[in-house]
């Protein structure tokens, strides 16, 4: 009783009414906020939805004192309040929970929460009172944290829940949640929504920023839409509609997908047993097959770590298998350079796009022709054919409507779902007969996801085989014929796509229900 | 060969690495903090030559020990300043502006030298200090408890330097800064005022180890006196995976190396020169490549810090 | 009007001449250490100031110093840009600058270049090239070394075994054993020519071997200063140039390179018009070397007698030292 005392003592006040009136934030050549307001009310789980670059993340770095605005004022129980830092904004009772965890891997938990905190045992780091502490927030709010752990040890739900924690215990009444579920399992998403629902009653209010839809339908009270770096709107949850809001979002009608029924062909690739070490050195696939024919998406879902990336790699030819075959249109190319697969008909959309698919500071022009520029109809002798390039590469950024300021524009500049779009129309344009598909709409706005997967189910009308592993649910039962799950490096179980329910696949996911 | 394995030649060894291992400690010791606030400071030689010179200077004009020992130090903190105001406010290029703060050092301390002094001088530096009792134990007591106070605060810092990394606030803050500057600014943590923090105190800690080789180890002043020391040092700290206890087991490796070579050559063994003053270098550069061990680099090192860019 | 043309032009030629005649002559020296070092580049500047003063100051011989040349590529440049910038004479103080001087001289012929310590003049009419039989003085200081040395051993430190420092400690070694066969002396070498603290630890290493008279290459003086100063009893015999003022307590002798006489037998050649093409050895004989005992240091007379004595024999051929 005595600790909880003390906690409660220590918390800052719960922030009440918090507004932020007329924002005007701009960077060099980018108004990223203009005249947006926005408020949320005690107790209230208010969702701030809008596309990637919509100015989301800057607005609420505002609210939280890492950026100050240029104009434009906000208010705390109607206050003015002008917060230099994320300190200034701690103190009145804010916390946030970034995309990026801001948590020190080779520190503990303990260690962790206590950092920015006054010791009450100086100059020593006092672990002694988190401890305490800590114990009371997990009983009242169901979250456990395991303490003495290094953050590097933990998994990224875990994380997570070490920064709710770390919020919680710096007192804040309000929080900020970027794109919380972005890096979860759907069970791990329910877990965090039952989280927010007790926060909610014990009088927090939260801010949750996302671009996803059902998750915003699902948990939020209100929702306000920002595009553009403007503030198109907000809604109450109970007084709109899906449709309504992807309409704000995006600005236009987006259809949903519709798949046709197709009957698959031939053989495209086909995988047999195959093994690999992860980096660790550790076996990272444990005998996989898999086949995937002409005509047909086959999903691979799983959660992250289980071995896609290096099942991704290993069908690129960037990692070497220790057993097992692989076959693409009949051919063995187990033992094929990357080179030669691309040559053979594979296509390669890499997960970590700007690590394996692109090299940032090259322009948009060089970035097309990374694998091309030595093909014969772009040179001639040694020397590189400039205007064949040029249209080429003209008319990829216009096939596939990548905004880019010019063809020389460094491809960095360029946002997450305008690089992707210019990858994939550089794989796609060598009429592949296969496509390995990584991730291809992690971080990627919704007009370009859906352009995106429209692209994937033209290559599959077309008769091209296409794997696509990504670790967003939603989109392998969009896009799939077939879904094949994996857990600790293996297939545990291939269903059609509708022949299974999300709890199903998530059991499956986490190796229980196979 | 026999000769070398005689107590009293095992005893020279292991007394002259003690010395020789002082600087390197004092250095490594202070280069540890600035590498795991994230701070490279290359310029750990050109402190070491300024402060050597200041405190030697200051003690052949003043005769006072204390104060050219207070000398290195308050030069150590304003080149310490200067890094930081470098490397951190401006965020420049930390090797680049560490080689010249290493140039302006060698450059300044070479010029002063020449003006103010100008030929070989001596001055009486730090005495051995007998710990009592302590110094009268059989071959232990001659090599640890018979050395000179910096010696003794040069080891005392292993420990120190143990505790205020591990156990402290102020480790904590240390490390957050290293490993992840935007983690530490998100609750609060001003990166810059931990950075310039843990650079100064390296560099005043350079300063140290600048006196301690120009007031208590060879009492002399030359120009680039240290002949590299302090860039050893930095080695030192990726070779001891930024920890104290192994800045402090590669100081000795490296100390004991060149002590023992040097015995090998007085004693007669017949190995050439050549090859025995190789033999140092070449021991260290195998326990780096046995023991290397970047996982606990700090992740920010090198990297100055901006607010939103992530 | 004429006549005033022609005597204003008489005097203009006389004060011309006149400048020519007065023209100091420009002599330059590149040095791989500082003119302050107490050794080898101080030997040759405090040469090259006592020669100036000698023949009329500043008027007469204008003097120019580059110190520090570790590296021989700037050394290089440094005396290219003198032999083109119009200085008579360029002395390249290292015997590593030989290939230097061998390719740069042939660009300059007006120009002499002189160089050491060696022998080669690599057949150049505008070369000398002077070095010294420092294995003579090194014996002297051995005799006096054995006969001090209370624990019969003696230790030798230094950066390289190369050059002069290496025929030093020939000579040191025959000096010693022609008196005492079971001395035993060690060496130490250092490999770094800057590296003070190893040449202390060096030292310090020595003395604790039981070592109580210490000899080196010039370098290592300070390094062997710091090592003994305090310890009581442990001496030190100097080369290159007189070091008894930096440890007056500790130095007994030095053997000192004296380059004047060398110094203005170049300038007298060179005004008679030889460029150059011959090769210097200082000895003990043609008072190029010396040994100077050092005056606060109480040497037994029967000692230095001894030191004498070894100085005629070889002065007189009578004791051959080899090199």
């Amino acid at each position: 009783m005595e600790t909880k005392a003390a906690a409660s003592k220590a918390a800052p006040a719960k922030p009440g009414r918090v507004e932020m009136r007329d924002i005007v934030k701009c960077f060099p050549g980018v108004r990223a906020n203009s005249q947006v307001c926005f408020d949320v009310s005690p107790g209230e789980v208010h969702a701030l939805l809008g596309e990637n670059g919509a100015g989301k993340s800057t607005l609420m770095r505002q609210l939280y004192g890492m950026y100050q605005p240029d104009e434009g004022e906000i208010l705390i129980d109607g206050l003015p309040r002008s917060f230099r830092s994320p300190a200034d904004a701690i103190r009145a009772g804010i916390g946030m929970i970034h995309q990026h965890f801001m948590l020190v891997p080779t520190l503990t938990v303990a260690q962790n929460i206590a950092l920015g905190e006054r010791s009450g045992r100086w100059p020593l780091a006092d672990t002694k009172r988190v401890v305490a502490r800590v114990r009371d927030l997990a009983e009242e709010y169901g979250l456990a944290v395991d303490l003495d752990a290094y953050v590097w040890q933990l998994s990224v739900g875990e994380q997570q829940r070490v920064e709710i924690v770390k919020a919680l215990y710096k007192g804040a009444g309000l929080i900020i949640l970027d794109e919380p579920t972005a890096v979860l399992t759907p069970q791990e998403v329910d877990d965090l929504f039952v989280t927010f629902r007790r926060m909610v009653a014990e009088g927090h209010s939260l801010i949750f920023i996302s671009h996803k839809l059902g998750e915003v339908m699902a948990i939020a009270d209100r929702v306000t839409v920002l595009r553009d770096g403007q503030a198109v709107g907000s809604r109450m949850i109970s007084e709109t509609n899906r449709d309504e809001l992807v309409h704000m979002m995006v600005g236009r009608e987006i259809k949903q997908l519709e798949p046709r029924a197709l009957e698959a062909g031939a053989s495209r690739l086909r995988i047999q047993g195959l093994r690999a070490l992860g980096d660790r050195g550790t076996e990272a696939l444990c005998g996989i097959d898999l086949e995937v024919r002409s005509g047909e998406i086959v999903g691979i879902a799983g959660v992250s770590g289980n071995g896609q990336r290096e099942l991704a790699e290993c069908l690129a030819g960037m990692r070497a298998a220790s057993a097992g075959t692989v076959c693409l249109n009949g051919r063995d190319i187990g033992a094929a350079s990357l080179n030669e697969r691309v040559d053979a008909g594979m296509a390669y959309v890499p997960e970590e796009r700007m690590r394996d698919g692109a090299i940032g500071e090259f322009s948009v022009k060089e970035n097309v022709f990374l694998h091309d520029h030595a093909a014969r109809r772009f040179r001639r002798g040694i020397f590189m054919k400039a205007r064949a390039m040029n249209e080429h590469a003209a008319e990829l950024v216009r096939e596939f409507s990548v905004k880019t300021p010019s063809l020389d524009t460094p491809l960095k500049t360029l946002s997450g779902g305008n690089i992707q779009k210019l990858i994939l129309a550089r794989e796609l344009s060598r009429s592949p007969a296969l496509i390995v598909a990584a991730q291809p709409t992690r971080g990627v706005d919704v007009g370009s996801t859906w352009y995106i997967h429209q692209c994937l189910l033209q290559q599959r009308e077309a008769g091209t085989g296409v794997l696509l592993i990504s670790e967003d649910l939603d989109e392998i039962r969009a896009l799939s014929d077939r879904i094949a799950v994996i857990y600790e490096g293996v297939i545990v179980g291939i269903v059609e796509r509708d022949s299974a329910s999300v709890q199903e696949i998530g059991l499956m996911m986490s190796g229980v229900g196979a | 060969m026999k000769g070398l394995l005689s107590w009293n030649v095992l005893s020279g060894i292991l007394n002259t690495m003690i010395g020789l291992a002082t600087p390197f400690l004092f250095a490594a010791l202070g280069e540890t903090f600035a590498q795991t606030a994230g701070v490279v400071n290359l310029g750990v030689d050109g402190i070491m030559l300024l402060s050597a010179f200041a405190a030697f200077y200051v003690t052949l004009s003043s005769g006072s020990l204390a104060l050219g020992l207070l000398a290195a130090l308050l030069v150590g903190l304003a080149m310490g300043l200067l890094m930081s105001f470098v490397s951190v406010t401006l965020k420049a290029e930390q090797g680049v502006s560490g080689i010249g703060l290493y140039m302006f050092g060698l450059g300044m301390s070479s010029l002063l030298f020449k003006v103010l002094i100008g030929t070989v001088k001596t001055v009486d530096g730090f005495k051995p200090i007998a710990i009592p009792l302590l110094s009268n134990l059989p071959f232990v007591g001659p090599i640890l408890f018979r050395a000179n106070i910096l010696t003794y605060c040069a080891f005392l810092l292993v420990p120190a330097s143990w505790w205020l990394l591990e156990k402290t606030n102020l480790g904590l803050k240390l490390k957050a800064v290293g490993q992840n500057p935007a983690a530490a600014d998100s609750v609060g943590i001003s990166v810059s005022r931990v950075r310039y923090l843990a650079v100064c105190m390296g560099a005043v800690l350079a300063g140290a180890a600048g006196a301690s080789l120009s007031i208590a180890q060879l009492n002399l002043f030359q120009d680039n006196l240290t002949a590299g020391q302090g860039f050893i040092a930095v080695a030192l700290v990726y070779f001891g995976g930024w920890r104290p206890v192994g800045v402090l087991a590669g100081a000795l490796l490296f100390s004991v190396a060149n002590s023992f070579q040097l015995w090998v050559q007085v004693l007669g063994v017949k190995v050439p020169s050549s090859l025995a003053v190789m033999l140092p270098y070449v021991l260290t550069i195998l326990a780096l490549t046995v023991t290397a061990n970047r996982a606990r680099q700090p992740a920010a090192l090198n990297k100055p810090f901006e607010r939103g860019e992530s | 009007m004429k006549g005033k043309s022609k005597l204003i032009g008489l005097v203009l030629a006389a004060l011309v001449a006149t400048g020519a005649a007065a023209a100091p002559v420009k002599i330059a020296v590149i040095m791989p250490s500082a003119t302050t070092d107490a050794a080898f580049s101080q030997s040759m500047w405090g040469a090259l100031l006592s020669v100036q003063k000698e023949l009329g100051g500043e008027a007469a011989i204008s003097l120019k110093y580059t110190e520090n040349m570790w590296n021989v590529p700037d050394a290089a440049a440094a005396i290219r840009d003198y032999a083109s910038s119009g200085f008579d004479i360029v002395i390249a103080h290292g015997s590593q600058y030989g290939s230097s001087i061998q390719e740069i001289a042939k660009d300059f012929p007006k120009v002499t270049f002189a160089w050491g310590t060696d022998v080669n003049t690599y057949g150049l009419p505008n070369v000398y090239a002077y070095t010294a039989a420092a294995e003579q003085g090194g014996y002297v200081n051995g005799v006096l070394a054995a006969k001090l040395s209370k624990s019969k051993k003696i230790g030798v430190t230094g950066p390289i075994e190369v050059g002069d420092a290496k025929t030093y400690i020939d000579g040191f070694v025959q000096g010693v054993q022609s008196v005492d066969k079971t001395i035993v002396i060690s060496k130490t070498w250092t490999g770094s020519f800057s590296d003070v603290a190893l040449m202390t630890a060096a030292a310090q290493t020595h003395i604790a071997s039981g070592a109580d008279a210490l000899t080196g290459s010039s370098q290592s003086v300070v390094g062997s200063i710091g090592a003994a100063k305090g310890k009581g009893g442990v001496l030190w015999f100097g080369t290159q140039a007189d070091q008894a003022g930096l440890a007056p307590e500790l130095v007994v002798a030095s053997q000192v390179y004296d380059w004047t006489g060398m110094l203005k037998d170049i300038l007298a050649k060179r005004k008679a018009g030889k460029l150059g093409g011959v090769a210097y050895t200082l000895t003990l004989d043609n008072a190029g070397l010396k040994v100077a005992y050092n005056p606060a240091y109480k040497l037994a007379a029967a000692v230095k007698a001894a030191g004498d004595a070894a100085i005629s024999g070889i002065s007189k051929g009578t004791i051959k030292v080899n090199p």
